[in-house]
C-alpha cells in the first residue's frame, strides 16, 4: 500500500455523521410525523449498538458469539426490575443494568475463555439458552412469558423523555457514546492485538499478548454495551418480554455483523439499518408476509455474492485510518505517518 | 418405581430422536467440518412432508417413513448445493484461513434455514397442525407393571433399524468408505481419487435423511407439528455431538440418549418446564471439565 497520506479529513466525516443523526433523521422524523417512526429509529439505534458489541467480540477479537441476546435480555430485565421495584430513575438503571451484564459475562467468560472456535461458540450458546429458559419460568422475578411493563415517566429536568422527540435524543446519544468508545477500542494498538488473536491465538501468544485476559476483557465490554442496549429497549419499549431476547435475535445480531462484514464497524452498523429497516419499508409495501423470507434471501445472496460483507473490514479500516485519522500519529517533523498494520 | 421405569422408556424414545438428528450433524462436521445450522429445519421439512402424505394419499406408515427419508435426502442434497457448495470455489489459503470466510459458510446455511422455516410458516401458518387422529402413535400397550404407547416402540424400533442401516453403508458400502475417507483427511481422500463432492452430497443425504424421519416420528407421536419444531431438537442434538466428541457417531448417540433420559427423568424431581436446562447444564459441564468430549479421541486444541 501506498505509504504517502492524505490528509485525513477528520471533522468533515465526524460533522457528517452527528449532523446525519442529530439533525436531518430527527428532521425527516418529524416531517414524516408518526410516532411509530420514532420507535423504528430507536430500535434501528438499539440494533447499531448491539452489532457493534457483538462486532467488538466476534468480529474483532474472533470469539463467535451466539448467546449475545442473554446480555442484552439481562440489561433489559435489570433496568425494568430496577424501574418497577426500586422506582430507580433511568439515570441510574441505564449504567446499572450495563454493569449487570458486564459482570454476568465476566462470571461467563471466566471458565469458558480458554475454549477455542467452535467449542467456544457453544458454550456462549448454551449459556445464553439457559439464561433464557431461567428468564422464561422464573416467574416470582420476571413475571414469565406476561413480560414487564414499565410505568411512569422517564423524567428529568422537565424533560419527559418518553415523548418520541427526547426519547429519540436520549438514545441516540447514548448509542453515539457507546459506538464511539467500540470504535476507539477497535481502531487502536488495542484492536490490533484483539485482531492478532483472532487470526492465531497461539502466534500472539508468543508474542507476548495476554490473549486469555483481553478475550476476557473484550467479553465483558461487550456485555456492558449488550446491557446498555438491553436497558434502552427496555426504556423506550415500556415492555419486555422473553421473546425479545431469545436465540433468534442472537442469530439476527450475527446476521447484522456477518451482512455488513466481519471485523467492520461501519459494516455492523449498516447491517442492523438493514436488517431492521428492510422489514419496516417491506411493511409500507404490504409485503407484510413476506419480510423474513426477504431477509434470509438478502443475507444469503450477499453471503454468497459478498462473503466478506457488504463493508469488507480491509476497506472500512482503511476508510477509518484514512479519513477519520486514526490509527496514526504525528512525527516531530510535523508530517503523519501510520501506525499499526495497513 | 412404575413411574421411573415409564419415565425412562419416555426418555430412551426421546434420546434416539435426538440421536437420529445428532447423527446427520456429526456425519456433516465429520466431512466439511462446519456446523449445518439447517439441520433443525430438515427435520421439520420432514414432519410437513409426512403430513402432506398422511393427508393425500393415506399410505401404510412405513411407505411414509421411506418417502421422507427420501424427501429428506432430496433436500439434504439440495442445501448442499446451494449453501456449501458455493463457498468450495475458494481454496487458496488466504481464504481458508480468513475468518470471515468461515463464518460466511455457517451464515449461509442458517439464512436458507430462515427461508425454510419462513416459507413453510406462510404456506401452512405458524400454528400447529394436527396430523389426521387414527395415524397418530398413541395407543397404550401394558408391559409388566410399565404402560408404554406403541409410539414408544415404533420410535425405538425404526431408529434402531437405522442405526444399524447406518453402520451397515458406513462399514460395507464405498459411500461409506469414502465418507470416511473424506471426514478422516480430506485432502487425501482426493489425493487417492475420491470424488469429494459427490461424497460430501451423499454425506447430506444421509445424514438428512435420518433428520427428515426423526422429524415424522416425533410428530406422529406427540400429534402435533408447527414450523418452528425443529429448533430445540435441533440444539440439543447439537449438543450430543458436542459431548460425544464432534466426529464420533456411537459417541454421539450414547450422549443423545443420555441427555434424553436425563430430561425425562428430571420431570420427577421439578417441573417440566426446568426440563430444557438439563442438556445445557451437561453441555456446559462437558465442555468445562472435559472438552474433548467424553468419547472424543485425541483431537486438535479445543
Amino acid at each position: 500500500m501506498n505509504a504517502s497520506d492524505t490528509t485525513p479529513r477528520r471533522w468533515l466525516w465526524t460533522g457528517l455523521i452527528l449532523t446525519a443523526l442529530f439533525v436531518l433523521v430527527p428532521l425527516l422524523l418529524s416531517l414524516a410525523g408518526r410516532s411509530y417512526f420514532y420507535q423504528i429509529a430507536n430500535t434501528i439505534m438499539i440494533f447499531a449498538l448491539l452489532a457493534a458489541s457483538m462486532h467488538l467480540v466476534t468480529g474483532v477479537a474472533g470469539l463467535l458469539q451466539l448467546g449475545h441476546a442473554a446480555f442484552y435480555g439481562i440489561g433489559g430485565y435489570g433496568a425494568a426490575l430496577l424501574a418497577t421495584h426500586f422506582k430507580l430513575s433511568f439515570v441510574f438503571t441505564i449504567p446499572l443494568a450495563g454493569l449487570m451484564a458486564a459482570l454476568i459475562a465476566f462470571l461467563v467468560a471466566v471458565p469458558t475463555m480458554r475454549l477455542v472456535s467452535i467449542y467456544f461458540a457453544v458454550a456462549t450458546l448454551g449459556i445464553g439458552q439457559m439464561l433464557h429458559v431461567i428468564t422464561l419460568n422464573w416467574v416470582p422475578v420476571t413475571k414469565g412469558p406476561n413480560g414487564i411493563l414499565l410505568f411512569g415517566g422517564m423524567k428529568l429536568f422537565d424533560i419527559d423523555f418518553s415523548k418520541p422527540v427526547p426519547a429519540y435524543y436520549l438514545v441516540a446519544v447514548i448509542v453515539a457514546a457507546c459506538v464511539y468508545v467500540i470504535h476507539r477500542l477497535s481502531h487502536s494498538y488495542y484492536g490490533n492485538a484483539l485482531r492478532a488473536l483472532r487470526e492465531d491465538d497461539q502466534c500472539a501468544d508468543a508474542m507476548g499478548i495476554n490473549t486469555p485476559r483481553l478475550k476476557l476483557e473484550s467479553f465483558t465490554v461487550s456485555g456492558f454495551f449488550a446491557g446498555v442496549a438491553g436497558a434502552l429497549w427496555a426504556h423506550t419499549a415500556g415492555y419486555i418480554s422473553p421473546a425479545d431476547f431469545n436465540f433468534n435475535v442472537s442469530i439476527l445480531i450475527l446476521s447484522m455483523v456477518v451482512l455488513g462484514g466481519l471485523g467492520s464497524l461501519p459494516g455492523a452498523i449498516l447491517g442492523a439499518i438493514i436488517l431492521i429497516g428492510l422489514p419496516e419499508v417491506l411493511r409500507e409495501f404490504k409485503a407484510g408476509d413476506f419480510r423474513n423470507i426477504i431477509i434470509g434471501i438478502v443475507l444469503f445472496g450477499v453471503i454468497l455474492f459478498q462473503p466478506r460483507g457488504l463493508i469488507g473490514e480491509v476497506s472500512a479500516l482503511d476508510f477509518i485510518r484514512n479519513q477519520l485519522g486514526l490509527g496514526r500519529k504525528t512525527k516531530t517533523d510535523g508530517k503523519q505517518m501510520r501506525v499499526g498494520w495497513l | 418405581m412404575d413411574y421411573y421405569l415409564q419415565q425412562l422408556v419416555i426418555g430412551l424414545s426421546l434420546g434416539m430422536v435426538y440421536a437420529l438428528v445428532a447423527i446427520g450433524f456429526t456425519l456433516i462436521f465429520g466431512v466439511l467440518n462446519v456446523v449445518n445450522f439447517a439441520h433443525g429445519e430438515i427435520y421439520t421439512i420432514g414432519a410437513f412432508a409426512g403430513l402432506l402424505i398422511f393427508v393425500t394419499f393415506a399410505p401404510p406408515l412405513v411407505v411414509v417413513l421411506l418417502i421422507v427419508l427420501a424427501v429428506g435426502a432430496l433436500t439434504g442434497v439440495g442445501l448442499e448445493r446451494f449453501a456449501f457448495k458455493p463457498f468450495r470455489r475458494f481454496s487458496d489459503e488466504a481464504t481458508l484461513k480468513s475468518r470471515a470466510m468461515r463464518e460466511a459458510t455457517l451464515m449461509s446455511s442458517l439464512a436458507l434455514s430462515i427461508v425454510a422455516r419462513e416459507g413453510i410458516e406462510l404456506f401452512f401458518g405458524s400454528q400447529f397442525q394436527a396430523l389426521p387422529l387414527s395415524h397418530m402413535l398413541n395407543s397404550p400397550i401394558k408391559i409388566g407393571p410399565v404402560t408404554i404407547v406403541d409410539g414408544d416402540l415404533i420410535i425405538f424400533g425404526t431408529s434402531f433399524l437405522m442405526l444399524a442401516g447406518l453402520q451397515f453403508v458406513l462399514k460395507y458400502t464405498s459411500v461409506g468408505l469414502s465418507i470416511r475417507a473424506v471426514s478422516n483427511n480430506p485432502l487425501g481422500a482426493r489425493y487417492v481419487g475420491i470424488n469429494t463432492d459427490r461424497t460430501i452430497a451423499w454425506t447430506f443425504a444421509v445424514g438428512s435423511g435420518m433428520g427428515a424421519v426423526a422429524g415424522l416420528l416425533v410428530g406422529l407421536y406427540y400429534g402435533a407439528i408447527f414450523p418452528a419444531m425443529g429448533f430445540t431438537p435441533g440444539i440439543k442434538a447439537f449438543v450430543a455431538m458436542v459431548m460425544g466428541g464432534l466426529s464420533s457417531i456411537p459417541g454421539a448417540v450414547i450422549c443423545a440418549l443420555i441427555i434424553g433420559i436425563s430430561e425425562a427423568l428430571s420431570s420427577i424431581f421439578v417441573s417440566s418446564v426446568w426440563q430444557d436446562l438439563v442438556a445445557y447444564a451437561f453441555l456446559i459441564i462437558t465442555l468445562i471439565f472435559f472438552p474433548r468430549g467424553i468419547f472424543g479421541g485425541a483431537r486438535e486444541r479445543v
